[in-house]
């Protein structure tokens, strides 16, 4: 077993299932929310003695806290023929990593795990509710290990959202993100009120481990088309850049609604998601 | 210009398979997940462009020379020089006679006692003819003897020696009968299937002892028109045989006795005469009295051969597959260098 994923959150789920994060209900947890009156919560344990020491009509206050609270943590999977790309990693496989990884964690820290899959349509055969399971992880590597990626549209991540819970959780998007201008906004504008984290999936060979010269044909998994290449520093520059330019669209339309974009370079390595969690609250 | 031919035309059905280039890349493909943000390269397009139309033209060049186009070449006037001459030498029993004016003292000769007087027909021919023949290097010589059958004794070569050791091996011999007409069509059946570029001869000679039959006539009349052939009598005249150019009956000869043989005779060489001048072909007789006469006539031989012959020269037909296989090739070695720089495996 891999090293899990500690992701963070900086916002209060909500609900009264106790879990890992600092929620917004009052309950056990280690944060303290308010002082109360004994009558109002009747846990000896929680007696603040200096607190009821001081107050002029001898009343017992006790301690509140905000309930460490469980939320859910859903993955949102374009499976559009693109995803099938086989670079110097198996793009699908990489998803399949961070997905199989993301339920272990989601289940250490007790929260519910989902997965949504999509191309222009919902596809069922890659729909694991949001639930609680130890099991979890399994299904997404046998699930998404049989899953062929097919079709030329991602439309089908918007449909899902109406799907998703409707308390605020933590939504990976796991895609490539190579969709038509706009796209990527009306579904971000559609989780606005989630905590997204979109995950950019890249291949070295798509972008800086280009070959150095000769003659290729190129074709387009989404559409079919081809067109030919002929591979020399001056290309390989315009494709680099464009790739960057691909990467920076994507960042500014996140953060225009206060998402951080995860590049995947190749393959998953958890580390770097921990980290990712670690910046992204700055 | 001529029209183009082609010798396999159904191959050109199978040409639109040259825009096949324009459908397939001739390179590995790679899958590449999205192209809609791929840099738009001017350079990659016309390559691709130009590829193409490498590999539809070698496509076309290599199904058009399948199919040999060639045009046909046409014919030429040509001037030749030369002459090929079929010797058609009589070796009759009366070739063995003297020549006119050295009749005489044949037993002298036939015991070797002197050589410079008595002269037979058939020596003086050969002594000249081979003169003659020496005198023309340029020419090809054949020879054909003959008494009652013909003998193809030379065929029609530029072997001198040859034609030379034939000429010397004629000897006369009497069989009683001669074969004037199967000598001829012999003579001529030398040139069946040689280029006409020269003048051809058909040098007779002859003492005219010879019938040639209505039939034969009509035969010798086609077969001289299909070769072409010019025809020349050498008539070699002895003591007793009558002018062939003299009218068809003259009445100088005085022996009454012999009336009717004289008249037979005269009448079977006027009528040779006569049958030669209908054969429709460029004929000329010459009589021949003496060796200075044998020479005469050899002189006008070499003067009617020495016309430069203009003949219509069938120039071959010319083949264009060769140039349009030399053309795939070099497209080949392209499209092969080509496909030698394209990217094996996506990788630096």
């Amino acid at each position: 077993m891999r090293q899990l994923i500690h992701y963070r959150i900086n916002w209060k789920p909500g609900g009264y299932v106790p879990g890992a994060k600092r929620g917004s209900a009052a309950g056990i947890g280690e944060q303290l929310r308010a002082l109360v009156m004994l009558r109002d919560n009747p846990d000896p344990r929680r007696l603040d003695l200096r607190a009821s020491m001081r107050d002029p009509f001898g009343r017992l206050w006790v301690r509140d806290f905000y309930l460490n609270t469980a939320f859910k943590v859903m993955v949102l999977l374009d499976v559009s023929a693109s995803m099938a790309y086989t670079g110097q990693n198996e793009r699908m496989r990489v998803a399949r990593d961070i997905t199989e990884q993301l339920a272990i964690s989601a289940y250490r820290s007790g929260d519910a795990f989902g997965v949504f899959s999509a191309n222009g349509e919902i596809l069922k055969s890659g729909m694991l509710p949001a639930g609680v399971n130890r099991s979890s992880w399994l299904w997404v590597r046998r699930k998404l290990g049989e899953l062929m990626p097919f079709g030329d549209s991602a439309a089908g991540l918007l449909r899902i959202v109406p799907q998703l819970p409707q308390r605020r959780s933590l939504v990976f998007v796991i895609s490539d993100f190579r969709w038509p201008d706009g796209r990527l906004e009306q579904l971000f504008r559609a989780l606005a009120h989630h905590d997204v984290v979109p995950v950019l999936l890249q291949d070295p060979a798509e972008m800086s481990a280009l070959p150095r010269r000769g003659f290729a044909a190129l074709r387009d998994m989404e559409t079919g088309r081809a067109r030919f290449v002929w591979m020399r520093a001056a290309l390989r520059e315009k494709i680099e850049a464009a790739r960057a330019r691909h990467v920076r669209t994507v960042q500014q339309v996140s953060r225009r609604f206060g998402f951080k974009p995860f590049v995947v370079k190749g393959a998953f390595d958890p580390a770097r998601m921990n980290q990712y969690f670690m910046e992204r609250r700055a | 210009m001529s029209t183009l031919y082609f010798a396999n035309g159904g191959l050109l059905w199978l040409l639109p398979l040259a825009l096949l280039p324009l459908v397939f890349f001739g390179v590995r493909r790679f899958d590449y997940p999205g192209l809609e943000d791929f840099p738009a390269d001017a350079v990659s397009d016309w390559l691709r462009r130009g590829i193409s139309l490498l590999g539809g033209l070698m496509l076309a060049c290599l199904l058009l020379a399948a199919a040999s186009p060639f045009t046909e070449g046409g014919s030429e006037t040509r001037v030749g020089e030369g002459a090929e001459i079929v010797v058609v030498l009589d070796r009759s029993g009366s070739m063995s006679e003297g020549l006119k004016g050295r009749e005489y003292n044949r037993q002298d000769a036939e015991a070797g006692k002197s050589d410079t007087h008595f002269l037979s027909k058939i020596e003086a021919a050969r002594t000249v003819l081979l003169k003659f023949m020496r005198q023309r290097p340029a020419d090809t010589f054949g020879m054909v003897a003959f008494n009652a059958a013909p003998i193809s004794v030379a065929p029609l070569t530029n072997d001198r020696e040859l034609a030379e050791a034939a000429m010397l091996s004629a000897q006369s011999q009497s069989t009683g009968f001669t074969a004037l007409g199967r000598a001829l069509a012999l003579a001529l059946d030398y040139f069946e299937g040689r280029p006409h570029t020269a003048t051809r001869l058909i040098l007779l000679v002859s003492d005219g002892d010879a019938l040639i039959e209505p039939d034969d006539q009509e035969i010798l009349r086609n077969e001289f028109a299909r070769q072409r052939a010019q025809l020349m009598w050498i008539y070699v005249r002895g003591e007793r045989e009558a002018s062939i150019l003299d009218s068809v009956i003259a009445g100088d000869n005085e022996i009454i006795t012999e009336a009717d043989t004289e008249y037979a005779d005269r009448k079977q060489r006027a009528s040779m005469h006569e049958v030669f001048g209908k054969l429709g072909v460029p004929y000329q007789a010459f009589e021949v009295e003496s060796e200075e006469g044998f020479r005469n006539a050899i002189a006008a031989v070499a003067r009617a051969t020495n016309k430069p012959t203009r003949y219509e020269y069938r120039l071959p037909r010319q083949d264009y597959a060769g140039y349009l296989y030399f053309a795939a090739t070099l497209l080949l070695i392209a499209l092969a260098w080509i496909k030698h720089m394209e990217i094996r495996e996506w990788k630096p």
